[in-house]
Formats: structure tokens, sequence, C-alpha cells
């Protein structure tokens, strides 16, 4: 079971986190902002009690309340921090597109690369989204094309077009934490880790940055024994997050190489998985990334997987 | 030259002490900078083609060595029960944890990825076996799933289903010994669901390196202690024994010592030295006593009967010596590097030997008390013509020789001729795991696993696209072309794809380029942009063109050779990225066999493949095709490590390539260990031919000038030849195969066996020069001369015996056969050689009755 409010991954797929990274400069100017504006999104649950009830009794709620009342000076405890980590991350606006580009660097140094293009929208804000990636290199893939509807309490709707083949399928619910296409990052890096999937901890705080470890709860179905996460405390985007075996060696790391801001709203452009074991690693860049384009919902429909929506594509 | 030494030697004893002490201390601390190498690799030299080729196809395809665990059901059981399974999910999860381990890369049906259809049209990706099966309902689900996938069966579970194997990449094989040993302590937390196997090629190497040790720990001292017993035996005479002692222990320690200080590995050659040595370095010492315990009546002078005596045997002994040593520096002839510092270290341990023996004996008996010697010499006379079984038999065994010596000749001849008919039923062959004993741990795995399984030695045939480079090349020119009547580029953009060019090419990567092209999109105005796009798409088409590996047309040639290859029978299985691609183009479309099959357009193929990407491994994709396709794999599983199999497949796959040949601007090549063991094979037999050629012609010349007679020295090659033809024919005749071991021998045959030629031939001339008559002289050769050989050819095949005991078979086969060999040519020697001299007397001795006249 997951909440619509907190299903935020810190995780945080800073791979797709320009989507939702908005949380702009404008919790340098003025503190408060983030408060009101955290009151207004959750608003739009205030109606669904059941779920507020679940959150409540969760624990969360705890969570999700003190991070809606806690004043910035003071001290934030784990729990609040993912969550207005999480918040953050999903706040924003209405829709996106961007052109993705990864290079593949596997540990002899020779390269691969992908390039594709993302649309989203968001169906709640911090709730439902929908997600169509088409790719168009290299140009043997061209018009592959997945379609997310990522449903934060239930299990995600994934598709798959394969031109090729002329083929439509549905990608069975199931582990998430497999290779999106051959790159270091994994399904779940795209799609989000839900919070409440993981405990959490503060390790330290430094002036610019939260350090936090989490624990998979359901340990048996990861890969890692903990991770950590470095949060930056003005735009509280994870900067860098690194996963550790049982012995507490790092094999993982996600790291934000270049943050820019895309109308007013801090997002990550460029990015790195690494594979510490063996130096391989990925490499993300987004460019020409637009935001309240106004995308239409059934963009987002079995269609529009044999037959891309070109006007929507085209970035400029 | 030689009364200078012996003169040192008697005036300045202590210096010679002094000196040969620190020289074997200092060698001595040499020693401990030991570094074993136990890789067979190693047989061939660095720079082998071959071998670089193999090394380049791992790193390519990225692969490790393994260590293979095998569990196999107890109770003749399905693997496919909860409570093997139960056990193999604990084991691979410990094993993934241990150190030194490549994680990623385990193979176990606990660490895979299943792919399979689910309903509505839906595809999906999970681990095989995510958790341990808690009913024996979910075991047999494992199991229905895991027949499915063609990369689990016979690889990963044994096609009886009886076993399954965890395939353990390990990042550095010398740490092998170490994870095999924490993995079997795991097993003993195991329940008995199964018997667990550990073998792996290195968990061989690294147990075969203790074993090494064992060897020299156990059978050189072992070696020098029959000598040290046999000299006893001979001379009575625990001080003077001594003398020869030192002598093999300085040898053997000054020897291994500046080999290991000039940074020479030991490996399975080399540590056979001190037990070379040994034996071959007391030979001179028992010439010297021999002729000095004859020589010394009592109330003598000792340091002036030990000068005479050396100064009198320095020449046979400096010429035997001189012999020895070139059989042994013959085999530097061989490609083959462990067997060259074999042959160089122990060359020159033998001449080390002789001028040990030349510089301290003599030094050393002049320091015994007359007392000392006074008892040796009632012993040795007391015991002497009685007791001595040799001077009981010895002078039969002449009369016999020469009674009988048409029919001696003739026997000998029949024999070559027999031998000859065997020498040509020798069947070439090595396996290095067949240096284990059949009952070791190592060969009952490697027997269980490949009863089970479809084997575990591995081979690589690697496609290549080998018109790469020319593609690319001819891709930069159309680039250049384009480039250079355009007139929309932006100055920035056209300096950038030079310099792109001037820098990258001729590794130049088309990515790369279309990386760099999308970046200067951005800049160009929009015609610029459009000629950019042009580019960009000039550029995927060629990248298409190079991407070999994903276009059906090559892949089916590979899925034929595939098919062809399991049809004949001596390969197991074969894995490709043909396999992996019909699989996962099975389970998006129908799930069922008949879309089993490459797909049509290098499109569908590369969608394919994207999908197997996306699962938990899609590294693993990369251990069959490089990343830019232009290189592709089949990993043969084989049964059997044999070389004569290796070699048949590989003449299957050559005969096949004629017939069909690959698509245009394919090459293909052999890469993996079974196959380098074959290369070190075809190099060590062709080697161990030029080195046996020429030591023969080396030694044989060395014969004629030394007797100043071409029939004497075509006399003296007579034993040793007839020994190896012989030794040889044997081989072939009772079935053993032709390998390493058996290949060195011929060399050191040569070398060992003339010794007793030579003394015999110069001993029976110079006492033909004195008695003139060939009766009286062969009657006195087989007094102390005789013996004198005899008492060496002892010495020698018994000082190898202690191999026999040894825990590796090649160390047996070598002790084996040397001691054989010594025998043989002794004998021979002994009824060969008067027989022929007295057939060839009118000619041979001509020269000695002119000289009297």
């Amino acid at each position: 079971m997951s909440f619509p409010n907190l299903n935020l991954n810190l995780k945080l797929n800073i791979l797709f986190n320009f989507w939702h990274n908005k949380n702009s400069a404008d919790h340098r100017v003025e503190g408060t902002n983030i408060v009101a504006r955290t009151r207004r999104r959750f608003s739009h649950f205030e109606n669904v009690s059941a779920v507020f009830l679940m959150v409540i009794l969760s624990g969360y709620s705890v969570t999700g309340v003190a991070a809606e009342n806690a004043p910035m000076d003071e001290k934030l405890n784990a729990d609040q921090i993912v969550a207005k980590a999480s918040l953050s991350a999903y706040y924003g606006g209405e829709d996106g597109r961007t052109l993705a580009r990864m290079r593949i660097v596997d540990a002899n140094g020779r390269k691969q690369s992908r390039q594709f293009t993302i649309l989203r929208k968001d169906l709640v804000e911090g709730g439902e989204q929908k997600f169509l990636v088409v790719f168009s290199r290299p140009s043997d893939v061209k018009g592959t094309t997945f379609m997310v509807h990522k449903k934060p309490d239930g299990e995600d709707d994934r598709w798959l077009y394969l031109p090729a083949l002329d083929l439509v399928k549905r990608i069975s619910a199931g582990d998430k934490r497999t290779s999106f296409v051959g790159t270091h990052y994994f399904y779940e890096d795209v799609s989000g880790r839900s919070p409440n999937l993981d405990t959490h901890q503060i390790l330290q705080e430094t002036d610019s940055e939260y350090i936090l470890q989490h624990r998979a709860i359901d340990s048996a179905s990861v890969e890692f024994a903990s991770y950590k996460t470095w949060i930056d405390k003005v735009s509280f985007l994870p900067l860098k997050i690194e996963y550790y075996d049982e012995k507490g060696n790092a094999f993982r790391r996600i790291e934000a190489l270049e943050v820019k801001q895309v109308q007013d709203i801090n997002t990550v452009t460029k990015a790195k998985v690494s594979n510490l074991n063996d130096g391989s690693y990925t490499l993300l860049e987004f460019r020409k990334i637009n935001y309240d384009l106004g995308l239409p919902d059934n963009l987002f429909s079995e269609r529009s997987l044999r037959r891309p929506p070109v006007k929507w594509l085209k970035t400029k | 030259m030689s009364n200078r030494l012996i003169q040192f030697s008697l005036a300045k004893p202590i210096a010679v002490y002094g000196l040969l002490l620190i020289i074997t201390l200092v060698s001595g601390l040499l020693i401990s900078r030991i570094q074993v190498d136990t890789d067979p690799e190693n047989m061939l030299s660095q720079t082998e083609p071959a071998r670089i080729y193999h090394n380049q196809v791992n790193k390519d395809f990225l692969l490790n060595d393994l260590i293979v665990v095998g569990a196999v059901a107890s109770n003749e059981q399905s693997i496919f029960n909860r409570r093997s399974l139960s056990d193999l999910k604990q084991l691979s999860d410990a094993i993934l944890k241990i150190k030194g381990v490549k994680s990623a890369d385990v193979n176990a049906l606990t660490t895979i990825d299943n792919i399979e259809q689910t309903a509505n049209s839906g595809i999906r990706f999970e681990w095989m076996m995510a958790k341990a099966p808690t009913s024996e309902a979910e075991a047999a689900a494992i199991g229905a799933k895991a027949r499915r996938l063609p990369f689990v069966v016979n690889s990963l579970v044994s096609g009886d289903e009886r076993a399954a194997t965890i395939y353990v990449p390990i990042l550095d094989k010398n740490e092998s010994y170490r994870i095999a040993t924490e993995i079997s302590e795991w097993v003993k937390n195991l329940s008995d669901a199964n018997d667990y196997y550990v073998t792996g090629l290195p968990v061989a190497e690294d147990t075969f390196g203790f074993e090494m040790f064992v060897q020299m720990g156990i059978a050189a001292p072992a070696a020098a202690l029959v000598i040290y017993l046999l000299m006893l035996y001979f001379f009575r005479s625990a001080t003077l024994v001594i003398a020869p002692m030192i002598v093999a222990m300085a040898t053997v320690i000054i020897s291994m010592g500046i080999m290991i200080g000039l940074g020479y590995t030991v490996h399975i050659m080399s540590s056979m030295i001190p037990i070379f040595l040994m034996p071959i370095a007391v030979v001179d010492s028992v010439h010297l006593m021999s002729e000095f315990a004859d020589s010394y009546k009592p109330g003598e002078n000792a340091k002036a009967v030990i000068g005479k005596v050396t100064g009198h045997l320095f020449q046979p002994m400096l010429f035997t010596s001189v012999t020895s040593a070139a059989g042994f520096f013959s085999l530097a002839l061989t490609p083959i590097p462990p067997v060259q510092v074999f042959g160089i270290v122990v060359g020159s341990g033998i001449l080390l030997a002789f001028l040990v023996t030349i510089l301290f004996v003599p030094a050393y008996v002049s320091r015994m008390n007359p007392a000392q010697l006074e008892k040796m010499q009632q012993k040795l006379f007391v015991g002497k013509e009685s007791n001595s079984l040799l001077a009981r038999i010895l002078p039969s065994w002449g009369e016999f020789s020469l009674a009988r010596s048409k029919s001696i000749v003739i026997l000998a001849l029949i024999l070559v001729g027999v031998s000859v008919v065997g020498i040509y039923k020798i069947e070439i062959n090595d396996n290095p795991v067949r240096w284990f004993k059949a009952d070791h741990d190592i060969r009952i795995a490697d027997k269980v696993l490949n009863s089970h399984f479809a084997g575990t030695y591995d081979a690589h045939l690697v496609f290549e696209f080998s018109e790469r480079q020319a593609l690319v090349k001819q891709w930069r020119e159309q680039i250049a072309l384009d480039i250079s009547a355009d007139k929309t580029l932006s100055q920035t953009s056209r300096e950038q794809i030079d310099s792109f060019f001037v820098r990258k090419f001729p590794a130049a990567n088309f990515q790369d380029f279309v990386f760099l092209l999308d970046d200067l999109l951005f800049e160009e105005s929009e015609s610029g942009a459009e000629t950019i796009e042009r580019l960009i798409e000039l550029s995927e088409r060629y990248s298409s063109q190079a991407k070999v590996f994903n276009q059906p047309e090559k892949l089916a040639y590979l899925e034929a050779l595939q098919t062809y290859l399991l049809q004949s029978g001596r390969v197991g299985k074969s894995n490709s990225v043909v396999d992996l691609i019909k699989t996962v183009n099975r389970e998006l479309r129908s799930g069922s066999s008949k879309d089993y099959q490459l797909p049509r357009t290098q499109e569908a193929v590369a969608q394919t493949l994207l999908q197997f990407q996306s699962s938990h491994r899609p590294q693993d994709l990369w251990h069959f095709v490089t990343p830019d396709f232009s290189k592709a794999q089949i990993w043969l599983q084989l049964t059997s490590g044999d070389n004569r199999d290796m070699s048949a497949v590989v003449a299957e796959v050559n005969a096949y390539i004629i017939d069909n040949p690959p698509p245009s601007g394919i090459t293909v090549n052999w890469a993996g260990k079974a196959y380098l063991n074959l290369i070190w094979q075809e190099k060590m037999v062709a080697g161990m031919f030029d080195s046996l050629t020429s030591a023969f012609v080396i030694v044989f010349i060395m014969m004629v000038l030394l007797f100043r007679s071409l029939l004497f020295g075509l006399l003296a090659m007579l034993p040793l030849s007839i020994t190896i033809i012989f030794m040889y024919g044997l081989i072939g005749w009772i079935g053993k195969y032709y390998d390493m071991p058996i290949a060195v021998l011929s060399a050191l045959t040569l070398g060992l066996s003339v010794d007793f030629a030579i003394h015999f031939i110069e001993r029976s001339r110079t006492i033909y020069a004195s008695t003139q008559n060939f009766k009286q002289t062969m009657s006195a050769m087989f007094q102390e001369p005789a013996r004198a050989i005899s008492r060496n050819a002892l010495v020698i095949a018994l000082g190898f015996t202690p191999l026999l005991f040894a825990p590796l078979v090649p160390y047996i086969t070598v002790g084996a056969f040397l001691a054989a060999i010594m025998a043989v040519s002794a004998l021979v020697t002994i009824f060969l050689l008067p027989a022929s001299m007295k057939l060839l007397s009118r000619w041979l001795f001509k020269n000695e009755q002119r000289s009297q006249v």
C-alpha cells in the first residue's frame, strides 16, 4: 500500500526528477513559501479521508503533518526530510517534455548510446502520472516506445511497442529493479521507489546537506543492504545516492552532475550512475526541456504507441 | 686449465669451502623469493599470437576464470525439489558475498533472470528463483521455467535434471584457492539434500601449485636420501659419501637460487629441477671416488692420489658433462618457455656440478684423515669381490654378449623394427586435469560433472567483422566529401568535425560522432542544422552497417554452425547471442517453440535485444557480442579436456567453414583454454622434434671429435638411439599418450645415456691400447669399468624413483620412464656395444694398433 502524497520517490530517480523538481529558487527567497505550496498540495487529499486515515495509521502522517507545519528553523527528522524531498520532487508543473540521451560506458571503456524523448503528464499532483518514452537512436531501435501509467497506490501499467516486430506488449508488474534498456539505471530509478518501502535515518546534517541512510523493509526484494542520500538543504534535490552491500561497501552511485533552472525550476540536467565494482557507468543528459506544454490526456493511450505524437515530440 | 683448477682445490681447500659456502648461502637466500606459476597458459610465451588473441577475447567479451560448483541431488532425485533448491539458494547467496567473486556475473538458477509470457499479451522479467521454494509445487514450477531456457539446460541444470551448477567468476585467479575453500566451508552448513563438487581450472591450478611444493619438499629430499644410501653401499664410508652429497646440494641450491633470483617463476617443469640435478650431479663424484678408492693404498698421500685421479678423469668427465648439458640445452629450442627454462637451468646445473666436483671433491678428500681412509679401504676390499652382485653378474653378461654377438645385433634390429611400428601408433594427447591422479577430488568432480552436463571445458569460436576499418575509412571520406561541397555549416562545426576525425581516427566511433553532431545542432543556423541532420543520418547508416552481428543473415550463419556442432557429437552444447535472441523473440511473440527463431530484420533483432537488456542481467549480452556488434562468439562446452578431442572439433569446424564459407568480411578464430592447450601441445611436439634432432647432431659431432673417429662416433650414438626408439615404441604399443612429460624425455635420454657409451668406449680403447687383444680388452671391461657404469646407471635410475610416490601424474611418468630409460640404456650399452664392437673390431681398433706399433 502506498499513498499518493507520500509515494514521492526520494530515490528519486534523478533520471526523471527534472519533471518533479520544481522546488525552485523560491525556497531560498522565502521559507514560508514551501509551506504554502505544501498546504495546497495536501488539499488534494483532504477529501480522501480513507487515504488520510491510512496516512495517520502508518506513522507517515506524522511526517506529512510535521513537514507541513514544521517551521524552517526547526530540526527536521528523517521521515520529515524524506517527505519534504519527496514533496519538492513531485511538486510542480502539469506536464513536461525533454530530450534525453544516455551514454553507456562499459568496464573496457567501450561506449553505446541511447536517445529518446520523454513526455510526461501529471494527472493528480503528486499522484498518478503518465509517461511516454520514444526512442530515436540508435537508428535500429528508432520508434521503440514505452508508456507508463504510474499509479502510486497500485501497480503501474507499462506498455512496450517494438516497431520492427509491430508488437505491442504489456510489461507485467513485478520487480522494477531491472535495467532500463541496458543502462545502469533501473526502471525503479525511472518510475520511483516508494519511500514507504524503506526506513529512513539521518546520519549527518551539514550546512548545505542532509545525509540520510535508508534500508529496505523487505530486504530480500532488493540487491542492496542500505543506501544513502545526500539531499541539498535548499533545493531538496538528492544530489548523490550511494548503495551499499552487507559489508558496507559502496557498489553503486547515482550523482547529479549539473543542475540548471528551467522555467524557474531547479532541474538536474546531467547525471551519472556508476557501477563501483567494475568502473562502468551511464551518463545521462537532458536537453530541450519544457514544462507546462498543455499535453492532452489522450496522448498517453495505446494508440500513441504505434503512432508517436509527432507534434508533441518535436522539440524546439 | 684442468691442472690449475685441481691445484687450486688442493692448495686452498679452505678457500674452496668458503667460496662454495658463500655462493650457496647467497643463492639459498634468493630461493625465498620463490613464485609459483601453475597457469597452463604460461606453457605459451607472452608474445605467442594464440595467447594474445585468447586474452583479447577474454577482454572483449568480459570473461573471467570460473570456479564451477556442482550440486547433485542425493538419492537420484530431481534437483527440482524443495530441499535441494533451498540449499542451492543458500549456497549461492553465500558465494555472492565472498570477496573476490565477480558477483554480478555469478551464474546459477538463483541468480539468473527468467523471461516469460503472461496473460493479456504481457511479458515479464523476473528472477528465476528470488526466494527458496517453500513447497514441492514451487520447486517443480521453477523446474518448468528453467526447462524453457536454452541457457539453463545442460549448463546450469543437467539434461537429466539431477544436478545443478553455480558458475563463479573470480576477479583474480590467484585467489581461487581461498575462494574455493570458503565455498567448501559453506557446503558443510548445508543439509544432505545434495552432494557438492568444487572444480574448475583455477581450482585445479591452485591445487597443482600446492602439490608441486609437496613434490619438491618430499620427493627431492627423498631422492637425496636414496642416492646417499646407494653411495654408502658402494663406498662404505659415510665421510667420503658426504662429499658428493655436498656437491649435489650446492648444485641444486645455487641453480634454483639463481633461477629464482633472475625472476623466473617455478613452474611444473622447473619444480623438477632439483630431482633432476641431484642424481646427475653426483655422477662425476662417483667416477672420482671409484677410481680413488681403487688407486688409494693405505699410507699413501691422499692429496697426491686424488690429484692424479682428478687430472686423469678430467677430460671424460668434462665430455660427459658437456654432452648431458647439450641434451638439456637443446630443450631451449622448444617454443615452450617453462621447458626452455628447465633445459637451460638443468644444463647449466650439470656444468656447475662438474665445476664444483673438480674444485670441491679433491679438496675434501685431501683433508680426510688417514684413519677414515683406511677404514673405508678395508670395508671396500672386504666387501668388494665376493659380495658385490654386480661383480658376479657382469663378467658373465660380457661373455654372453661376445658369444652371441650376431644374435644380439639381430635382436636389436628386430626390436628397433617393432619399436618403429609402435612409434607410428603414438597418440598425441594431453589434458591438464589428467595431471591429477584418478582418485583426486578434482578428477572425481570432473568426471561427475561431465557425466551430467554438456561439458565443463570451454572453447570460444570467435567471429569478427574484419572490414570494419575499411568501413570507417569509407565513412570518413564520405563525410569529408559531403562537407567539402557544403556552404551551410558554421566555421565552428567544420573545425569540430575535422578535429574529431584527426583525434579519433582510425578508432573513430559512429556514436561518438553522432553525439558531437547532436551538440553542434544547437548552435547551427537552420540550413546548417539540416546538413548536420543529414550527416547524422549518414553516420547512423554506417553504424548499422558496422553492427554486423545484429544482422539476421550473419546470425543465421552462427545458428547453422551451432546446429552442425551439436550434431557432430563432440560438442556437448554451444551458446551464442543467437540462442538469446531466439528465446526473447519466442517470449515476445507466441511463447511457443514455433517462434523460437531469429527475427527477419536488423531492427527487429536490435529491438529484441533491447528487451533482453531490460532484464536484471543486461551485461550477459556482452559475453556473446561486443557492444559495437563487430565481434561475436560461440561458446562451446566440451565434455572432455583432451587435446585430441579439441583437435577433432577444430578439424570439424575447419571442414564446415570450407564447405560453407562465412559471409563476406567475417573471419573466424579460436580462443579458450581447451584451444590454448592444443596450441602448446602442437608447439611442444614440433619443438621436441627440433630439439631432439639438433641435440642428436651436436652430440654426434662431439663424439666424433672426442674419439677422432667417425665409426666410434656412430657407435657411441648407438645405445641412446636404440633406447629412444625403444622407449617411444613402447609408449606407442602400451597406448600411453604422448604428453608434456613424455615429450621432454627424449632430449633427456639423449643427454644422459650417452655418458655410458662414452665411458665404455673410452675405457675399451685405453685397455685395448695396452692389451692389443679384443678378447682380453672385453674381459677387463666387464670388471671395474662395467661396474662403474652400472653404478652410475643405478644411482640415476634409483635417484628418480621417489618421483613414483609424487601426487601428480607427470612426475610419476617422468620418474618411471627415466628409471626405465637408464636401465635400458645401461643394458644396451653393456650388451650391444661389445657385440657391435666385436663385429666391427677389424675397423674399429686400427688406430690403437697403429699407435702401438
